[in-house]
C-alpha cells in the first residue's frame, strides 16, 4: 500500500471514529433493508403457489399482508440509513473542513502566494464535499448494492446450486465487462470537461471584456472564435457521450441475454418437474437484485475513485508544514521599540532570488512616527513584513521590544503589531463581524467606539441596525474601507502601528476624515507609515529612504530637512516631479 | 437619462421550445420516434413474461418457449432502438444547445446600442450554462414523453382488459403518490434552495477568508475564522440533511406506492387468483408494469416542474440580453458544426474625422452619479485630456460618448448626428482602451490583432513600447497570456491593450487613463511615440499624469459629472484651484 492511500485510510479513520455509534446504527439498519429485500420475493413465490395449489383464502390474505407491511418497511429502513449516512457524512466532513482551513491558514505566506482563494475553496470545501457525497450516498449505494448482490446469489445457490453458479457466473462477467467498459469513457471525457472548460472560459472572457470587443469593433472576430470553441466543445461531448454509452448498451445486451437465460432455465425446471411455478417466478424476481446492484456498482465506482483521490489530496494538505515556529515570548503594554539587526532578507534561495533587504540595521524608538519613502521594489512593504513575522530575515534579527521575533509567541507579536494596508478585505457578514473578524469576545459598544474613532461615527448612524447590518459588497466607498481597516486596528490597541497609507486621490470629505482618523490612530504609537503624501511624511517624527533594499537615508525629519545635502531636503526643494530621480 | 428596468418580458415558453424543435425538424422527429419506441417496447417483454406464465400454468411448453424467445426478443430490441436513439438524442441535444449559446453571445458581441451585463460575468455564464442546460432538459421531457405517454396508455389497457377494478384500485395510490409529491414539490425546492445557500455561505467565506489571509493571519484571527466555518457548516449540515430527509422520504412514498399498490393486487386478486379467474401471468404483468406506470406519472409531474424551471431560465437569459425579443434566444442560424466559420464582415468604410462634437451629453448611474450635461468638441489631430479626481466621471464620460453606456444628449461626427454611438465608434472610426483591459486566454499575437490585419502587428507593438517586452517572452508573440496562460504585468497589459487599440489604426484614439498600470517614463514614451508617428493623429484621453497634460491642446477638469473648466494647462493653472491641486498630486512621494 503506498505511503499517500495509507494516509487516506488514516483520515478516514481520524474522522469516523468517533462517530462509531451512528455508524454502527447506520450499518444495521442497512443490513435490516437488505435483508427484508431478499425475503421478500420468498413471500410472493409462496402466495403464488398457495393460489396454484389451492391453498386457504386467509393464508393467502396473510402473505398479501406480509408483503405490504415488509416492502413498508423496507423502505422506511433504507430511508433512515440514507439519512443516518448523511448525517455520518455531514458531521465528520465538517470536522475535517475545520482542521483543513485552520491547518490552511496556519500555512507560511509563501503558501499563500502561490495558491489562489479559489483553489482553497477547492482544498476546504471541494475535495470534501466529494467525500461527504461517499460518506452520505457511497455507504448506503455502493455498501448496500454489495450486500444485496451477495445476498441474492446466495438465495439462488441456496435455491439450486447450478443455478446459483450459472447466475453467479453471469454477475461476475457482466460486472467485469461494464467495469472495464466504463474505462473506455474516461479519456473522452476528460476531453470534454477541457473543452467544456474552454467553452465556459472563453465565455467568461469575452463577456468580462465585452465593452473592450464592442468598442474595437471585434464582436464579429469573437464570435468567429466562439463557433471554432464550440464546435470543438460538441464534438467532443458527442464522442465522449457515446463512449459513455457503451457501456449502457452492453448492459442492455447482457441483462437481456441473463433474464431469458434465467427464465429459460427456470422453464426448464419447472418441465422437469423440479420447481414450482411460484419458484420460476422467484428467479425471475431475483434477477432484478442482482440487476440493480449491478447497475449502482458500475454507476458509482466513479464517485470512489473520485472519493479516493480528494482523500488523498486531503492528506497531502495536511502533511504541509510551515516553517515559521512560533516563540513563546510576551510583548509589554504601550509602544514598543522595533529593531532590525543588520537584517537581509530574500523571498527564496538561489541565484534567481536576489535579496530585496540588504544589511538594515536600524532602530525605531518606541512611540516614533517613521515616514518610509522608496520607489516601488525599494523594499518598504518587505521590511514591514518581517516585522509582523509573516516572513523570517533570511540573515540577522528584528526585535520587538527588544526580542527577537522569533522567540515570540506569533499570536500575541501580531495582537500588538497591527497593519493596515492599502488593500482592505471585506468579508460578506456583519458591520461587527467585519471589524473583529468574526471574534465574538468583542462586546458591541467597543465595536462601536472603535468605529467613532476612525471617524465612522456618520456613517454607523446610517446602518439600519447599527453594528450588526450586513455589509453588502460594494456597499463602502474605498475611502471608507480604508476608516474600515483603521477601526479594526483600534480596536485592538496594538503598540505598533504599519500604515500603507491610500496612494490614490480621494474626494475631500473623505480626505479629511481619513487624516483625522489617521492622527487618532498613530497617537501614543510606534508607527511605520508607508507615505504616498506630502502632508503625511510632514508629521514624521523621523524619515527612513529605502533603495534598492538599503537604507539610504534615516534620521529625525527636522535635521534631513535642514541638512542641504539629505535626500529628504533635496526632495522638498527639487519640486516634485523629478522626486523619482531623488529617490533612486 | 436613466436606465429604466424593463418590464418582464411577455413570451411563451412553449413557442419558444417550439422554435428550437423546428430548428432541424427532422432530427427531432426521428428521435420523437425512436425515443417512443424505446419507452414502449417494456410493454411487450412483460406481456411475453406474462404469456410465459399462462402457458406454464397450462403446461403448454412449446408456448412457453415461444413466449420466452419473444421475451428475449423484445428485450434485444430495446438495446437495438436505443443505440439508434441516444446517437440522435445527443446530437439534437447539443446543437439546441449550441444554438442558444450562440444565440446569446451574438446579441451580446454585436447587437447595437449599449449592452449592460446586469450581473458580473461569472453570473452571466451560468446562463449559458445552467440555464442553456434547463432548456435542453426539457426538450428531453419533449422526446421522452411522448413515448412514455403511449406506455402508460397502453398499460393501462392492458391492465383494464385484465380486470378493471384491481386497475382502478391500483392506480389510485400511483395517483394519489403524484399529487403528494407536487404537493410537496414546494417545500423540497425551499429545503434545496436553503441548503444551496448553505453551501454557498460556506464556500464565499472560504474564498474571503484566504483572499484576506494576510490580513487574518496579522490580526492573529485564525481560530475565529475556523469557529465561523464551523457555524456555517453546522447550519449547512441541518440544511442538506432536511433536504435529504424529505428527498428520501419522497422516494420511499414513491418506491412504497407501487409496493403497496402489488401488495393490493395481491390482496384484491387472492380469490380469483384462486378460482383461476386472475392468472399468475396477469399478476406477472401487473407487477412487472406497475413500477414503470408509476414513473410515468412523476415524469409528467416533473415536466410541469420542467416547464416552469425553463420558462425562468428564459426569462434570465433575456434580462442577460436586456434588449432582445425573445425569438432571437430559438432564431436558426448555422452553427458552423462541420465547416469553418466564416471570415467576420468587413469593417464600415474609413471616412476622415474632422470635428467630433457632443452636446448635453448625460449619462448617470443608479447611484446617481455620472455625467451631466457635458459639452465637448474633438477637433482632427487634436490631443485632449480629460482630467479629474476619482469619482468625478472621467470613464463614465468616454463610455457614454462611446455607446458603451446609455445615454442622452447629441452626438455628431464631422456634424452629422450619431444615433447609435454603441455601433458607430468602431474601427477605423476609433479604438478604445479601457482603464482595466481584458485580455484574453490566447496568444499574444492574437490577443493584439483579434481580427486585425497582421501588417499592422509591428507597428502597434513599437507605438505601444510592448516590442521589448515581446523580446523578453519565452516564446515571444507565440506566448500564450491571460488567465490561463503566462500572468502579464499591469503595466504590460495595459500596454498590450493600446497595442491591441494601435493594430486597428483608427481616426479617434480614446485612452481610458493608462497611468494606473504605467509607470510616468513609459507613458512619456508612450506619447512621444505616438506624435512622431505619421498622420494626424487625434486622440481624447484620461489621465492625471504630467507627461499627458504637458502635451494637451485642451484639458476638460471634471468634478463632480460636470466639467467645471477647459483650456490650456497654463491658462487652467492660473485660474483652476481644482487643476493647480490635480497638478500638484501627479508623481506621488513613492511608486
Amino acid at each position: 500500500m503506498s505511503s499517500s492511500s495509507r494516509s487516506a485510510l488514516a483520515v478516514l479513520g481520524r474522522y469516523l471514529l468517533p462517530q462509531w455509534p451512528r455508524v454502527l446504527l447506520l450499518a444495521v439498519l442497512l443490513l435490516g433493508s437488505i435483508g427484508l429485500q431478499l425475503y421478500v420475493p420468498l413471500v410472493l413465490q409462496r402466495f403464488i403457489d398457495t393460489a396454484q395449489q389451492q391453498g386457504a383464502l386467509a393464508t393467502l390474505y396473510r402473505l398479501a399482508g406480509v408483503y405490504l407491511g415488509a416492502a413498508v418497511i423496507v423502505q422506511l429502513m433504507q430511508a433512515g440509513a440514507t439519512y443516518v449516512g448523511a448525517d455520518v457524512g455531514w458531521t465528520s466532513t465538517n470536522r475535517l473542513r475545520a482542521d483543513l482551513m485552520r491547518h490552511l491558514m496556519n500555512l507560511d505566506m509563501a503558501y499563500h502566494k502561490d495558491h489562489t482563494p479559489g483553489e482553497m475553496i477547492e482544498r476546504v470545501d471541494g475535495d470534501v464535499t466529494a467525500l461527504s457525497n461517499f460518506f452520505s450516498q457511497f455507504s448506503v449505494r455502493v455498501f448496500g448494492a454489495m450486500l444485496l448482490l451477495v445476498g441474492s446469489l446466495g438465495v439462488f445457490w441456496w435455491r439450486d446450486w447450478r443455478v446459483g453458479l450459472g447466475v453467479t457466473l453471469f454477475a461476475g462477467l457482466t460486472l467485469t465487462v461494464l467495469l472495464r467498459l466504463r474505462r473506455i469513457g474516461v479519456e473522452p471525457s476528460r476531453q470534454e470537461r477541457e473543452a467544456s472548460a474552454r467553452l465556459y472560459g472563453f465565455i467568461e472572457e469575452r463577456l468580462t471584456g465585452l465593452d473592450d470587443l464592442r468598442a474595437l469593433g471585434a464582436g464579429p472576430h469573437a464570435l468567429r472564435g466562439f463557433l471554432g470553441v464550440q464546435k470543438d466543445f460538441f464534438w467532443k461531448s458527442r464522442a465522449a457521450w457515446i463512449s459513455r454509452s457503451v457501456v449502457w448498451r452492453a448492459s442492455f445486451v447482457l441483462f437481456a441475454i441473463g433474464y431469458t437465460a434465467v427464465l429459460g432455465a427456470a422453464v426448464g425446471m419447472y418441465a422437469a418437474g423440479l420447481v414450482t411455478i411460484g419458484t420460476v417466478y422467484l428467479y425471475y424476481q431475483y434477477m432484478t437484485l442482482v440487476e440493480d446492484p449491478i447497475d449502482q456498482l458500475t454507476q458509482q465506482l466513479q464517485e470512489l475513485q473520485k472519493a479516493g483521490a480528494s482523500l488523498i489530496r486531503v492528506g497531502e494538505v495536511l502533511a504541509l508544514r510551515t516553517t515559521l515556529h512560533s516563540g513563546e515570548r510576551a510583548l509589554p503594554e504601550g509602544p514598543l521599540e522595533v529593531r532590525f539587526d543588520d537584517v537581509t532578507f530574500s523571498y527564496g534561495s538561489g541565484e534567481d532570488h536576489a535579496p530585496v533587504l540588504r544589511g538594515v540595521d536600524l532602530t525605531i524608538g518606541a512611540g516614533r512616527v517613521v515616514g518610509l519613502l522608496g520607489r516601488t521594489g525599494s523594499g518598504k512593504t518587505t521590511l514591514t513584513r518581517l516585522v509582523t513575522r509573516l516572513y523570517d530575515p533570511t540573515l540577522g534579527a528584528v526585535r520587538v521590544a527588544g526580542v527577537d521575533t522569533r522567540d515570540l509567541d506569533t499570536g500575541a507579536l501580531r495582537e500588538r503589531v497591527a497593519v493596515v494596508t492599502q488593500d482592505v478585505q471585506l468579508f460578506q457578514a456583519s458591520v461587527r463581524d467585519n471589524l473583529t473578524l468574526f471574534d465574538d469576545r468583542v462586546p458591541d459598544d467597543r465595536v462601536e467606539e472603535a468605529l467613532k474613532e476612525a471617524g465612522l461615527g456618520d456613517w454607523l448612524a446610517g446602518q439600519p441596525e447599527g453594528v450588526r447590518t450586513p455589509l453588502a459588497a460594494g456597499s463602502l466607498s474605498a475611502g471608507e474601507a480604508q476608516l474600515l481597516a483603521f477601526a479594526r486596528v483600534l480596536l485592538r490597541d496594538p503598540g505598533v502601528v504599519i500604515l500603507d497609507e491610500p496612494s490614490s486621490r480621494l474626494d475631500p470629505a473623505t480626505e479629511a476624515r481619513l487624516t483625522l482618523a489617521m492622527t487618532n490612530l498613530l497617537r501614543g504609537r510606534t508607527a511605520i507609515v508607508i507615505a504616498h503624501r506630502l502632508d503625511t511624511v510632514a508629521r514624521a517624527d523621523d524619515i527612513l529612504v529605502l533603495g534598492d533594499g538599503r537604507v539610504l537615508e534615516y534620521g529625525p525629519r527636522e535635521t534631513l530637512a535642514r541638512d542641504r545635502a539629505s535626500r529628504y531636503s533635496a526632495l522638498l526643494s527639487a519640486g516634485r516631479s523629478d522626486l523619482e530621480e531623488v529617490l533612486s | 437619462m436613466t436606465v429604466t428596468p424593463r418590464a418582464k418580458p411577455e413570451f411563451s415558453t412553449l413557442r419558444l421550445m417550439g422554435g428550437l424543435f423546428s430548428y432541424r425538424r427532422g432530427l427531432f422527429v426521428v428521435n420523437l420516434v425512436l425515443w417512443g419506441a424505446f419507452h414502449t417496447v417494456p410493454v411487450a417483454f412483460a406481456y411475453a413474461a406474462k404469456v410465459l406464465f399462462d402457458r406454464l400454468r397450462l403446461g403448454d411448453l412449446t408456448g412457453a418457449w415461444i413466449a420466452l424467445a419473444a421475451f428475449g426478443l423484445a428485450r434485444l430490441a430495446r438495446f437495438g432502438v436505443f443505440s439508434a436513439a441516444f446517437t440522435l438524442w445527443i446530437d439534437l441535444w447539443y446543437r439546441l444547445d449550441a444554438l442558444v449559446r450562440r444565440n446569446l453571445l451574438s446579441h451580446l458581441l454585436t447587437a447595437p446600442r449599449a449592452r449592460r451585463l446586469p450581473d458580473t460575468p461569472a453570473e452571466a455564464v451560468s446562463r449559458f450554462r445552467d440555464d442553456v442546460n434547463e432548456v435542453a432538459q426539457y426538450t428531453e421531457f419533449f422526446t421522452d414523453g411522448s413515448g412514455i405517454l403511449l406506455y402508460a396508455l397502453v398499460s393501462f389497457a392492458l391492465m383494464w382488459s385484465i380486470d378493471p377494478l384491481i386497475t382502478v384500485v391500483v392506480c389510485a395510490p400511483l395517483l394519489l403518490m403524484v399529487i403528494l409529491v407536487r404537493f410537496l414539490s414546494n417545500t423540497i425546492r425551499a429545503y434545496r434552495r436553503r441548503s444551496r445557500e448553505a453551501t454557498a455561505r460556506v464556500t464565499d467565506f472560504v474564498g474571503e477568508a484566504f483572499a484576506a489571509v494576510s490580513t487574518v493571519k496579522l490580526a492573529a484571527r485564525e481560530p475565529m475564522m475556523v469557529a465561523h466555518l464551523e457555524r456555517l457548516g453546522e447550519t449547512r449540515r441541518h440544511a442538506a440533511l432536511r433536504d435529504v430527509l424529505l428527498t428520501e422520504l419522497i422516494r420511499s412514498v414513491n418506491t412504497n406506492m407501487v409496493s403497496v399498490a402489488t401488495g393490493m393486487v395481491l390482496l384484491l386478486a387472492a380469490s380469483s387468483i384462486r378460482a383461476g379467474s386472475f392468472t399468475v401471468g396477469d399478476f406477472v404483468l401487473f407487477a412487472t408494469l406497475l413500477p414503470r406506470l408509476a414513473n410515468s406519472m412523476t415524469f409528467f409531474g416533473g415536466m410541469l416542474a420542467q416547464h416552469r424551471r425553463t420558462g425562468v431560465s428564459f426569462e434570465r437569459m433575456l434580462r442577460l440580453l436586456g434588449d432582445a425579443k425573445p425569438g432571437q434566444i430559438v432564431e436558426h442560424h448555422d452553427l458552423h458544426l462541420s465547416s469553418e466559420p466564416p471570415a467576420a464582415p468587413p469593417p464600415p468604410a474609413r471616412e476622415e474625422l474632422r470635428e467630433l462634437r457632443a452636446e448635453g451629453l448625460t449619462a448617470l448611474h443608479e447611484s446617481g452619479r455620472g455625467v451631466r450635461d457635458v459639452d465637448l468638441v474633438v477637433r482632427r489631430g487634436e490631443f485632449v485630456v480629460i482630467t479629474g479626481r476619482i469619482g468625478s466621471g472621467k470613464t463614465t464620460l468616454l463610455r457614454a460618448l462611446l455607446g458603451l453606456l446609455p445615454s442622452g444628449g447629441r452626438i455628431t461626427w464631422n456634424g452629422r448626428a450619431v444615433e447609435d454611438p454603441a455601433s458607430f465608434f468602431v474601427p477605423p472610426r476609433s479604438a478604445y482602451t479601457s482603464q482595466l483591459p481584458q485580455l484574453f486566454s490566447e496568444t499574444l499575437r492574437e490577443n493584439v490583432l483579434q481580427g486585425a490585419h497582421e501588417g499592422r502587428l509591428q507597428r502597434a507593438l513599437d507605438l505601444s513600447v510592448l516590442a521589448p517586452d515581446v523580446t523578453q517572452l519565452d516564446r515571444g508573440l507565440e506566448t500564450v497570456v491571460g488567465a490561463r496562460g503566462v500572468k502579464l504585468s499591469g503595466g504590460q497589459v495595459s500596454r498590450a491593450a493600446a497595442a491591441r487599440m494601435f493594430a486597428r489604426d483608427a481616426e479617434l484614439l480614446v485612452f481610458d487613463d493608462l497611468s494606473s498600470a504605467l509607470d510616468a517614463q513609459t507613458e512619456r514614451l508612450l506619447w512621444e511615440g505616438l506624435a512622431e508617428d505619421a498622420g494626424e493623429r487625434t486622440c481624447l484621453v484620461v489621465s492625471h499624469r504630467r507627461a499627458a497634460l504637458l502635451r494637451a491642446d485642451r484639458i476638460l477638469v471634471l468634478s463632480e459629472g460636470r466639467v467645471v473648466d477647459q483650456g490650456r494647462l497654463g491658462e487652467l493653472l492660473e485660474r483652476s484651484p481644482e487643476m493647480r491641486e490635480l497638478w500638484a498630486e501627479d508623481e506621488p512621494v513613492t511608486d
